[in-house]
């Protein structure tokens, strides 16, 4: 999808309609299906199956509880396969030019530079680990418990070091509050296909359907 | 001891590694330009990355280690004391050796970028492996640290140790040349014979063999007395 606004409109009503039922979750599973390039748009097998194994341990745990473990399962998958196909269409400057376009050079400037920095983040972090992995790997450390403390307080403290970076050059750079930029958009026609049947499957799924056809009739 | 390279082929985009030839025992120094694929070599010879085709075969290295171009991507603690016990080596020992005795304390992050080029190369030092490859050992040291890398590099004595470096001003004692131009490695030979055929050569060797000087190795001192000798 090549519409930044149409794909975070896609991704917001979806995942609502994911998160509030189980029906949402399987109507927003088919149009993951059919409107994405589904396995290209999965993060890396590690990641997705250690996500996958939070979910899971999570929903054990609901069940074990007498809640409803299997349907938060099938939900949050859901919501997670969305947010990765999200994640991995954007590109850089996309979520900038998205909020400036909904909410203008002030605000929106504002949390969309915030939203680009957090995604530049991700990358820098992804980054890092792969770092820390040739590290462990260089001294004959093996990765676990032991080695996964101290690298994951590293990686905090490093980004904490990093945004205070960042916000020093911005202020060097005499920058203040809101900016302008001129945002453009393409729109594929199977785009808004896309949209268009996200937000109907939304709304249809979070609706009583059956209601609305006796109201009908 | 020795390691062989065979019709090595790692392609990555529009760039592509080929290389084939032999680092036995001593010194050898793999020089190039900035982007020429040594660092590439290096993460190849380490281990790090896999070739599309042809082979690395080691034989008789039981142990290997890699200094990476930029010391901060070694770091896995949060003190400098506690990241050279990281490496397995006495902390007290190696804090002596990179001349960082009272920063044991300190966040790595907080050393310069000298300092902690200097903590790590101690440490790849005194784990003395067989094969220590060493990816641009020099930058960002200070002149005398640069020699002291030199030295520490001419003392080490035994094994194999590759410098990947684009340095052309202070070198260490080598016994072999290696030149890496767009991605193709082409052994020189051992030296003095390497030296005149190798174009990446510092300013002050290229000054001797054009005085029709012949420096037995290539450091700022060997071109010196190459040129006193035929001066008389």
């Amino acid at each position: 999808m090549q519409d930044p606004r149409l794909r975070l409109l896609s991704t917001v009503v979806l995942s609502l309609a994911a998160f509030a039922s189980t029906m949402g979750a399987v109507v927003a599973l088919v149009w993951w299906l059919v409107f994405t390039p589904r396995t290209k748009a999965l993060p890396r097998p590690g990641v997705l199956f250690s996500l996958t194994a939070m979910i899971a341990l999570t929903a054990l745990v609901s069940a074990w509880g007498g809640g409803p473990g299997l349907s938060y399962f099938i939900r949050m998958v859901v919501v997670l396969l969305l947010a990765a196909w999200a994640y991995t269409e954007t590109e850089e400057g996309e979520v900038l030019a998205v909020a400036v376009w909904a909410l203008g050079k002030r605000i929106g400037f504002e949390i969309g530079l915030i939203a680009e920095m957090g995604l530049t983040g991700l990358l820098v972090i992804r980054q890092e680990i792969d770092q820390a992995r040739v590290a462990l790997a260089l001294k004959g450390i093996p990765i676990g418990a032991r080695s996964i403390v101290p690298i994951a307080v590293l990686l905090i403290v490093t980004q904490i070091r990093r945004a205070d970076e960042v916000a020093r050059l911005l202020v060097v750079r005499g920058y203040a509050l809101g900016g302008r930029i001129c945002p453009r958009f393409r729109t594929d026609p199977r785009d808004i296909l896309a949209s268009v049947s996200a937000v109907i499957l939304g709304l249809l799924s979070c609706f009583p359907v059956r209601d609305v056809f006796i109201l009908l009739g | 001891m020795r390691v062989e390279l065979e019709d090595l082929l790692l392609s990555r985009g529009p760039f592509t590694l080929r290389g084939s030839g032999t680092f036995e025992e001593g010194v050898h120094l793999v020089s190039g330009a900035v982007g020429s694929g040594k660092s590439t070599l290096a993460l190849l010879l380490a281990g790090l990355l896999h070739p599309g085709s042809g082979a690395i075969r080691r034989q008789g290295v039981s142990s290997t280690l890699l200094l990476l171009q930029f010391p901060e991507y070694h770091v896995t603690s949060p003190t400098v004391a506690e990241e050279a016990g990281s490496w397995g080596l006495v902390p007290d020992d190696v804090l002596a050796r990179a001349d960082l005795a009272d920063r044991g304390d300190d966040d790595p992050f907080h050393l310069s970028r000298g300092e902690l080029k200097r903590l790590i190369l101690a440490c790849t030092f005194m784990r003395d492996p067989d094969l220590l490859m060493l990816d641009e050992p020099f930058s960002s040291l200070d002149c005398a640290a640069k020699q002291k890398a030199c030295r520490m590099i001419e003392e080490r004595g035994r094994g194999i140790t590759i410098i990947f470096s684009h340095e052309r001003a202070v070198l260490p004692r080598v016994d072999a040349i290696w030149e890496m131009e767009g991605g193709i490695l082409t052994a020189l030979g051992n030296v003095p014979g390497a030296i005149p055929r190798w174009r990446h050569a510092p300013p002050y060797l290229a000054y001797a063999l054009d005085r029709g000087a012949r420096p037995e190795n290539i450091r700022l001192e060997d071109a010196r007395e190459a040129i006193c000798r035929i001066q008389g």
